[in-house]
């Protein structure tokens, strides 16, 4: 009997091109601008984030089409197929194991910020609980479902950075532009240095465009849902940094957060928008962590494959919890998501040199 | 993923303790003799008052005939006109052959007057359709017997549907009788294409099912899938469409139905336009549509009756009710609980000032007038119609006043249950404004641990629930999520009718287009 199509698990491409952005931009446009202003004089730091866009966009798309050119359904087939069973497992693991601390460092970023500025009162153990029970209610459904996500909170993802954008216009002092290109070579390569951190994201590429119906068309879909995201980034950089000016916003706890504290909404509808900005944001940070528990759940359930997928969230996600709890303060945790986004973002890169010469070895079509 | 828990319970039943004078297995062949025939009938059924037998002999020879029937399900007229005045009257002047046989093809091509007659030799079919209100013919010498549709009993007429009632359009609503809610369908649609395939559900009810479908429109998918799981309702009795709904649909957890029911024949015939398929239960006024979406909850048929730009104008009305519906009582105990400071300062004085003297947190007195409100609600469905209207009044003015002045609650509260109330009114899908005053308390819940923390997490959670939620194979999320432009406008917006020319997409018909432009010169 033929399959009943319509409720396969394929993933379509606006899914992987939406998958992006909600997988960056979440922690990403919380942290960049405040590393950022630190390196770079008044507004240059634009050039530092466009420059790292561009690379990894290409990078990206390197990724896409090598992976779209296999026809292999998984990341773990294409990995055996070119390198053998043993060091598959080992390059498996070790993307589970970074994943594992890239998720733990989301969480508690979003943990840090609700009890600063919604729940001062909770103890950021529950708040953190919390959250992640609903990640793993996401992960235990199906993946199609996790990237359909995604997309019905995409829009959340453009129209709040737009509105708090928007309200702040009469704020912004466009001569806090001034001086342009004032940063010498040494600055905006610092600059680069903090901007990468935002682009770690991309590892998912390699996990998901597998699951594709038509992998041919990641590419593009990878191209554009990048481009979108360094779009946004740049344009938010610079907007907060026009309203804040260099200064404030490289000493500001969470310049991002303060730049919606400091709109006004006509009709005083809402006191502290910082508070309605932050809560929908929870939804965009809530992506990008199911999107990561998802993926550590998928290496390990691609290596031990007669253990079942819920026994391993069960293993995985206190795991997890716990590394989240470790840091004792602001300035550990960021210390430790600088070492985890350089390690995920050499990894992927590494393991795409590794896997491109041996594929240009065996000569894989 | 539920069904793993209720496995335990059925594996212990397998062996039958009692013996009762109770038989199941009917498959048989019919005697040659009449007498014996008819005794074996009135064993079964252990003689009712209401089975009618009637023997007789067939003139001009040596055999009895015999016609039975169960009083009440056929109409006697046609029994009397058709068979028994035929056979005892025309048999006079015929010349019958006398071998029983040939004497009963006789009857049955020449004799008997009836239009939809078959003939049959087994016991079960003798039963099930004497049952359904078929006339049987016996002829003593032969092992066959005739069946004639004679099927006619009371029926209520075709009446306004009182679910769904529109400013603008038909007032038709379907009724009990099967047959009729096809004819309502096939009035909508004289396409032949359109198809009406009946299956028996039940093992005691043996309801007749109509599953109806446009060939070529429908994904032929669809209908294989829905026929598959027809195939697997295994029930004693059927007894409303719910039961169907429930036995077919993706996810029995879930709070939301993965199949609509409608009373509307013009809205089953738009479906069936869109590329749906409807499933016309024996006996239920209620059809089901199905795959449906999130997005057809919002939608009511009369959005295409008036102009594009008041269906638009409805829909996102609606949108924002289905919001005040879930999210209002939450917000409000997240909001004076947790973040006060959320608010406009002159409003949230006010709040405060209102709410002096309340003895009770924010959830209690939510719980408390939302827990009222759906006992008012209940109680005006279970009430006679005009009773219905004085509980409203007894209810939201007495009960919402006295409150206030008791100092239980504060006017602010009242408002907001109210409004919540009625927002909630405003999904067409009833089905689905139920699943809304469920989840409303999941939000209660959540808001009064976490505060708005809370609600956006519960937020999260039915938004995960709605994204893996299937109807018939296609996601609920459709047409946000996998999205698509063309299907999100014509699910959300109500396009100007010159636009709408192509069916939904996300039901993938094979016939996509629906609509030319004849008109259009350019």
């Amino acid at each position: 009997m033929r399959k009943f199509k319509y409720a396969d698990e394929k993933i379509g491409h606006t899914e992987i091109m939406i998958a992006l952005p909600a997988m960056l931009l979440g922690v990403g446009i919380l942290v960049l601008p405040k590393k950022l202003a630190a390196e770079t004089m008044a507004t240059d730091g634009w050039v530092s984030i466009l420059a790292v866009g561009i690379v990894v966009i290409v990078i990206s798309c390197g990724i896409a089409k090598f992976v779209s050119r296999f026809r292999e359904s998984s990341f773990m087939d294409i990995t055996t197929q070119l390198t053998g069973k043993a060091i598959a497992v080992v390059i498996m693991l070790l993307f589970g194991l970074v994943m594992l601390n890239v998720g733990s460092y989301q969480l508690r970023s979003l943990v840090n910020i609700t009890e600063k500025y919604i729940l001062a009162e909770t103890p950021i153990e529950v708040i953190g609980l919390a959250f992640l029970l609903v990640v793993v209610y996401a992960v235990s459904g199906s993946r199609a479902a996790l990237l359909r996500l995604n997309i019905m909170f995409f829009p959340f993802i453009i129209i709040i950075p737009l509105l708090v954008m928007l309200f702040a216009l009469p704020d912004v002092e466009w001569g806090r532009v001034m001086p342009v290109f004032q940063t010498d070579f040494h600055g905006y390569i610092q600059g680069m240095k903090s901007s990468v951190l935002a682009f770690t994201g991309i590892s998912i590429l390699w996990f998901y465009i597998p699951h594709m119906r038509e992998p041919e068309r990641a590419p593009r879909a990878v191209a554009i849902g990048m481009s979108v995201a360094t779009v946004l980034y740049i344009t938010w950089f610079i907007f907060t940094l026009v309203t804040f000016g260099s200064g404030v916003t490289a000493n500001l706890l969470y310049p991002s957060i303060e730049l919606a504290k400091s709109v006004e909404i006509p009709g005083e509808f809402f006191e502290r928008f910082e508070l309605v900005f932050f809560v929908i944001w929870t939804m965009v940070l809530f992506n990008g962590m199911a999107m990561t528990l998802d993926i550590t759940t998928l290496t390990l359930t691609s290596i031990f494959t007669s253990v079942s997928k819920r026994t391993i969230i069960y293993i995985v996600t206190p795991l997890m919890y716990f590394v989240s709890m470790l840091p004792r303060d602001i300035v550990e945790l960021n210390r430790y998501g600088t070492y985890v986004g350089y390690a995920m973002l050499i990894y992927t890169c590494f393991v795409l040199v590794v896997l491109f010469v041996l594929s240009g070895i065996r000569k894989v079509k | 993923m539920g069904r793993r828990y209720f496995k335990n319970k059925n594996r212990q039943k397998d062996n039958p303790t009692e013996t009762t004078n109770e038989r199941t297995d009917f498959s048989e062949p019919l005697q040659t003799d009449l007498e014996k025939n008819l005794e074996n009938l009135e064993t079964i059924l252990d003689e009712p008052n209401d089975l009618v037998i009637r023997q007789f002999p067939v003139r001009n020879s040596s055999h009895n005939a015999a016609i039975v029937y169960i009083d009440g399900l056929v109409n006697d007229d046609e029994v009397y006109n058709t068979a028994l005045k035929n056979v005892q009257l025309f048999t006079e002047q015929a010349d019958l052959p006398s071998d029983p046989d040939d004497m009963f093809e006789t009857l049955h091509h020449s004799i008997i007057s009836q239009a939809d007659v078959e003939t049959t030799d087994r016991l079960d079919d003798v039963l099930d359709n004497l049952l359904y209100g078929h006339t049987i013919f016996y002829l003593d010498g032969t092992d066959t017997v005739l069946i004639m549709d004679t099927r006619e009993w009371e029926t209520r007429s075709i009446d306004e549907p009182n679910s769904e009632t529109v400013i603008r359009g038909a007032r038709e609503g379907f009724i009990e009788n099967m047959r009729i809610n096809m004819v309502l369908v096939r009035r909508y649609i004289r396409d032949p294409n359109l198809r009406f395939e009946t299956f028996q559900v039940g093992r005691r009810s043996k309801s007749n099912l109509v599953l109806t479908y446009i060939e070529g429109v429908v994904n032929p998918e669809f209908v294989e899938e829905i026929k598959r799981r027809i195939d697997t309702i295994d029930i004693d009795s059927v007894l409303e469409s719910g039961y169907i709904e429930q036995s077919v649909e993706d996810s029995f957890m879930s709070p939301f139905p993965q199949l609509f029911n409608t009373e509307r024949p013009d809205r089953v015939a738009a479906h069936l336009e869109q590329g749906k398929f409807a499933l016309i239960l024996d006996g239920s006024p209620f059809v089901l549509i199905a795959p449906v979406v999130f997005g057809t909850a919002m939608q009511s048929v009369e959005d295409y009756f008036d102009r594009w730009a008041i269906g638009t104008f409805l829909r996102a009305l609606r949108y924002l009710a289905g919001f005040i519906a879930v999210f209002l009582p939450a917000l409000y105990i997240a909001l004076v609980g947790f973040q006060p400071d959320l608010i406009p300062t002159r409003l949230a004085i006010s709040i405060a000032a209102t709410r002096e003297g309340v003895p009770f947190p924010p959830f209690i007195e939510a719980l408390l007038m939302v827990m009222t409100m759906e006992i008012l609600r209940e109680a005006g469905v279970r009430l006679p119609t005009t009773l219905g209207e004085t509980i409203g009044i007894v209810g939201g003015l007495v009960i919402g006043e006295s409150a206030v002045q008791a100092g239980i609650v504060s006017p602010i509260m009242v408002i907001i249950v109210a409004l919540n109330a009625i927002a909630s009114f405003t999904v067409p899908q009833y089905s689905v404004a139920i699943g809304f005053r469920i989840i409303l308390f999941g939000y209660m819940i959540a808001a009064a641990i976490f505060g708005i923390y809370g609600v956006i997490l519960a937020y999260i959670m039915t938004n995960i629930h709605i994204a893996n939620l299937r109807s018939i194979g296609v996601p609920y999320s459709t047409p946000f999520a996998p999205f698509s432009w063309r299907d999100w406008a014509g699910t959300v917006l109500r396009l100007p009718l010159p636009m709408m020319t192509q069916r939904p997409g996300f039901l993938r018909p094979p016939d996509r287009i629906s609509a030319g432009n004849k008109g259009d010169s350019s």
